[in-house]
């Protein structure tokens, strides 16, 4: 019994700070409001299955390399037919999940463009997860990666893989 | 030299016993006669039962392999474009960092 109590302080101990770096992105009554919607929810079964799949070009062995650390991506984006569709007491409400761990790394302001916060689940010198919130007048996009990452790799992705880059309002081009 | 007298006795050479080819032969004989092997009933439908079972397995893993390969292209395209998607963000955000670090 004094065995059993034990495993399951030390499983608890090791599960709750592994499952605080991902965070709830249930927005009720977003989906119904928005014109377009991503729903992106990979756990780490399905990004290890993804992996199979990916190619053996550099572009997507580099991105088989960089799931290697992850346990999940998890993203919501919403793109609006109005300015100011949704409430931004969103961003508000997301930030407040992350714990003491979590350090913002950028934060972009702009009244003609997008604002943008990059927050990191710092662990030692390694970032353990990362939270990307875009909100833009009519789209909303919010990005958690759970799992080891590196930065400069990620910015290094964009608009790779022969598929065509996402504009603003979530049209490809 | 007891015991090469010993290895002689014993290593000697000797006749059969009177009669010993012909109870050979006659043993044989009865062993070609086999009795026929008698058809079990459900030897055909375990037969059959088996086939479908086999059957059935293949097809599942069949159906299987199909709806594994069809879950992983799918999640193959979510990595990416979630990848790019964040790739996109991180790349912005770091431009305008580099703009206002320039503009200073």
């Amino acid at each position: 019994m004094r065995k059993l109590i034990i495993g399951l302080t030390l499983t608890l101990l090791i599960a709750i700070p592994a499952a605080a770096q991902r965070i709830n992105l249930d927005f009720p009554g977003l989906e119904e409001r928005a014109e377009e919607v991503v729903d992106v929810t990979l756990d780490s079964s399905m990004l290890r299955l993804a992996a199979k799949f990916l190619g053996k070009d550099n572009d997507e062995r580099e991105v088989r390399e960089m799931l290697n650390g992850l346990t999940g991506i998890y993203v919501r984006s919403y793109s609006f037919s109005k300015d100011g569709d949704y409430d931004r007491a969103l961003i508000t409400r997301i930030k407040s999940q992350l714990g003491t761990t979590w350090k913002p790394l950028v934060t972009v302001r702009s009244k003609t463009k997008e604002n943008v916060d990059i927050m990191a689940d710092m662990r030692g010198d390694k970032i353990q997860g990362l939270v990307i919130i875009s909100a833009e007048p009519r789209e909303f996009t919010v990005v958690n990666i759970v799992g080891t990452i590196d930065i400069d790799r990620l910015s290094r992705l964009e608009g790779e893989f022969g598929i065509p880059r996402i504009s603003k309002g979530g049209q490809n081009d | 030299m007891n015991l090469e007298d010993d290895l002689r006795r014993t290593l000697r050479r000797e006749s059969p016993a009177p009669g010993f080819a012909a109870r050979v032969l006659e043993r044989i004989d009865r062993a070609e006669v086999a009795p026929p092997v008698r058809e079990h009933p459900g030897r055909t439908w375990r037969a059959v039962a088996a086939s479908l079972t086999l059957t059935a397995l293949l097809g599942g893993w069949g159906a299987h392999a199909v709806y594994e390969r069809r879950e992983g292209e799918r999640a193959r395209e979510q990595v990416l474009l979630a990848l790019r998607l964040a790739g996109q963000k991180v790349r912005y955000a770091q431009g305008e960092v580099r703009t206002i670090g320039s503009s200073e």
